[in-house]
């Protein structure tokens, strides 16, 4: 390069350099502002990775929505980590989310045990926003609940009270219970088995059997149910374990045998996997189906998710959906990032459901509201597969644990 | 603790019939782990991987030929097909300069794989749903036998295992390249001093033991959800069975996975609170009895 052009680079460079602080200078207050921050920990690998990114889809959808206008001039980011369904990677990624990253609020996970680790050692320690969006266990507001930790999906607990209403109105007096060996299967089956038993004193629980998640032949499980008679058996199963037992179900005729209730039987992602093969009579509880019930926010929400991934959303995606509505709608009546502001105005917090109405997130447990939709696995012409029939609606007063009760189980008066 | 308190002649036999079916399915991809180590010393921790490839390549060519029972006897037979070549290629580009190395490299080096091919396979399928593969008609619904309903497909299993156990000994017993191969697995020296070439030796049986592994895959695909993890699941169990029938030993493969799936049944029957420790149990009853294994190990 002769002299001429060095010159004319640096000239260049000048003129750019001035233009960039110009820029700085006069730029916007709230383009200088940073943007809201959420940390999200969970599992894109491995057997959980479809309902995790399904919730994370979900949250993307609300995004888009929320950031045209913004929240306090700014718009909501995220990032996320792979906890690959461990425990102790879950910690790790928050507490680096928490310390590297400076989240404003962390999101996640599927994983229960993670989801009580998380919210111990990263939520409660660093007082930091932790909105859990499809761990299941009721331990999280229920008893191990605190100011930093949020629910926004159904827990156990509503579960477990949704089977015993529907349960105790069926015949069945000899029951079996099964399901997967971790923190999920066991709260499942204890809140099912708890509420039936206090609607129906004369029950008999005739065994339990439990297997390692993911079980692939759950065959031996099931022959030794039909061996001991039972009428009905609770399974505690979800994620791939779910599609497993479904599979042996109608493998092995059982629903002519025994009667099965699976939370979550009724959900999407595994009912739409298997197709017709499916088994039908099963009984299943959700808290969302996209078709059920038919108001034109629930049809608006379904399209606007297929048209975005290509297929209606599942419970994961209603989930990770409300998460994003909840954070945005918290941020913007708190003012500011201040993180104990957002958490005052989480408590009691109503918004706008995707279903129709609105949602609530309970003050005393932080827990949000959601009615329990109690059906039927059947086949209907309009699907090429199974769906939820039949079903009842239980609200989320009738499926809740009361206030008293979950300061009772936290050891407050 | 409960122990089950209705234990009938008739359960008795399902649970016989029932673990019987799952030790069919865990000999066929044990069957070619232990190929592999007798062989070749190579303590192959990314054959659950093909296990996996195999059971993703049969839903996808399932899929392929519209779904039906067509479609799923193709997909049984080609996709092990499909996993022995993805093997070839990291038998040819990889492995053939490895066979040499201690075994605890070896063992780092296919954990590494296991790594690379599981998230090959997420590139490749997603990971964004289930997968399922429905059975042929003719191997659909449940017999009842000794009173216990067990599906169809599960007694085709248990006709598949000892196919597999007969082909493969005919294979190393009654064929050249099967004698050649035994004999690498005494004194892999001698084979090649003798003017064998032993590198495609080593090819064809690292490639065939692979090839288990994806028809294994493929065999268990229509029972469970085709998913992320399942390389996991398998190899852990795998292992065990290969160690306490004797290290590469195919019969001894046959007798571990008969160990293993048939303590799960009972232990199902006999204890369900607790039929997770019992194939572990057995293992560790197995390993204190005969450290080196049930049968004579090549190791």
């Amino acid at each position: 390069m002769g002299k001429k052009g060095k010159k004319f680079l640096s000239v260049g460079v000048l003129l750019m350099g001035g233009l960039l602080c110009l820029s700085l200078l006069f730029m916007p207050a709230s383009a200088q502002a940073r943007n809201i921050k959420v940390g999200i920990i969970d599992c894109y690998s491995g057997p959980a990775a479809v309902y995790c990114n399904e919730a994370l889809n979900g949250f993307k959808l609300a995004l888009k929505e929320i950031n045209k206008q913004g929240v306090l001039g700014r718009k909501i980011e995220f990032t996320t980590r792979d906890t690959k369904f461990k425990v102790d990677l879950a910690l790790n990624m928050a507490k680096e989310l928490v310390m590297r990253e400076n989240v404003d609020a962390l999101a996640g996970t599927i994983n229960s045990g993670a989801a009580l680790a998380v919210s111990e050692a990263v939520a409660k320690a660093e007082k930091i926003p932790l909105l859990v969006w499809i761990s299941k266990s009721e331990r999280i507001t229920g008893e191990k609940g605190h100011r930093y930790v949020f629910s926004t999906g159904e827990n156990t607990a509503m579960a477990g009270k949704a089977a015993g209403v529907a349960l105790s109105r069926k015949p069945y007096k000899k029951y079996w219970i099964a399901g997967d060996d971790y923190e999920y299967g066991h709260a499942m089956a204890d809140a099912a088995w708890r509420n039936l038993k206090a609607l129906r004193p004369d029950v008999k629980l005739i065994g339990k059997s439990w297997w390692k998640p993911g079980e692939p032949d759950l065959v031996p499980y099931f022959t030794a149910i039909v061996a001991a008679k039972a009428e009905a058996v609770i399974l505690c199963t979800g994620g791939r374990s779910m599609a497993n037992a479904l599979k042996t179900i109608r493998a092995m005729d059982l629903t002519k045998k025994v009667v099965p209730w699976i939370h979550t039987a009724t959900e999407i992602a595994v009912l739409r996997s298997l197709g017709p093969g499916a088994p039908e009579g099963v009984l299943g509880t959700s808290d969302y189906l996209f078709y059920y019930p038919d108001t034109p926010e629930n049809r608006a929400f379904a399209n606007a998710f297929k048209s975005a991934y290509g297929s209606p959303p599942g419970f994961p995606g209603f989930h990770g959906y409300i998460t994003a509505k909840f954070i945005a709608e918290g941020f913007r009546k708190a003012g500011s990032l201040n993180k104990e502001k957002f958490i005052d105005m989480l408590e009691g917090l109503k918004i706008d459901s995707p279903v129709g109405g609105k949602l609530e997130m309970r003050a005393c447990d932080h827990q949000v509201v959601l009615p329990i939709y109690l059906g039927v696995t059947k086949k209907v012409p309009q699907y090429n597969f199974l769906i939820s029939a039949d079903n009842i609606t239980l609200s989320g007063d009738e499926v809740m644990p009361s206030c008293e009760e979950i300061m009772k189980a936290r050891g407050k008066k | 603790m409960e122990l089950s308190q209705s234990i009938s002649f008739a359960a008795l036999g399902g649970h016989f019939f029932v673990g019987l079916s799952r030790a069919m399915i865990l000999f066929v991809v044990t069957s070619g782990l232990s190929l592999v180590l007798g062989v070749l010393r190579v303590p192959n921790i990314a054959h659950g991987s093909l296990y996996m490839i195999g059971a993703f390549a049969a839903y996808t060519i399932s899929r392929l030929f519209g779904g039906g029972s067509t479609a799923f006897w193709l997909a049984l037979v080609i996709s092990p097909f499909v996993v022995a070549a993805v093997s070839l290629v990291a038998e040819r580009l990889l492995f053939q300069h490895l066979y040499q190395r201690e075994h605890l490299m070896l063992l780092l080096f296919t954990f590494a794989l296991m790594l690379i091919l599981g998230d090959l396979v997420k590139l490749v399928w997603g990971a964004g749903e289930y997968r399922s593969i429905v059975p042929p008609q003719l191997l659909k619904g449940s017999a009842s036998i000794f009173g216990s309903s067990i599906p169809r497909y599960n007694l085709f299993l248990i006709i598949i295992g000892p196919l597999v156990a007969v082909g493969l000994w005919l294979f190393t017993n009654r064929t050249k390249m099967g004698k050649i191969a035994r004999a690498a697995a005494v004194d892999r020296e001698m084979v090649g001093a003798v003017g064998i070439n032993v590198s495609w030796v080593f090819a064809f049986a690292f490639v065939l033991g692979c090839f288990l592994a994806g028809l294994g895959g493929a065999l268990v695909a229509p029972t469970i959800s085709v998913s992320l993890g399942m390389d996991h699941d398998i190899i852990i169990e795998a292992f065990l069975i290969v160690t306490i029938g004797g290290l590469g030993n195919m019969w001894g493969a046959m007798v571990g996975s008969l160990i293993f799936g048939l303590t799960q049944s009972f232990g199902v029957l006999f204890w369900p609170q607790f039929a997770i420790v019992f194939p572990y149990t057995a293992v560790v009853i197995v390993l204190l009895w005969r450290p080196m294994g049930m049968l004579k190990s090549v190791w």
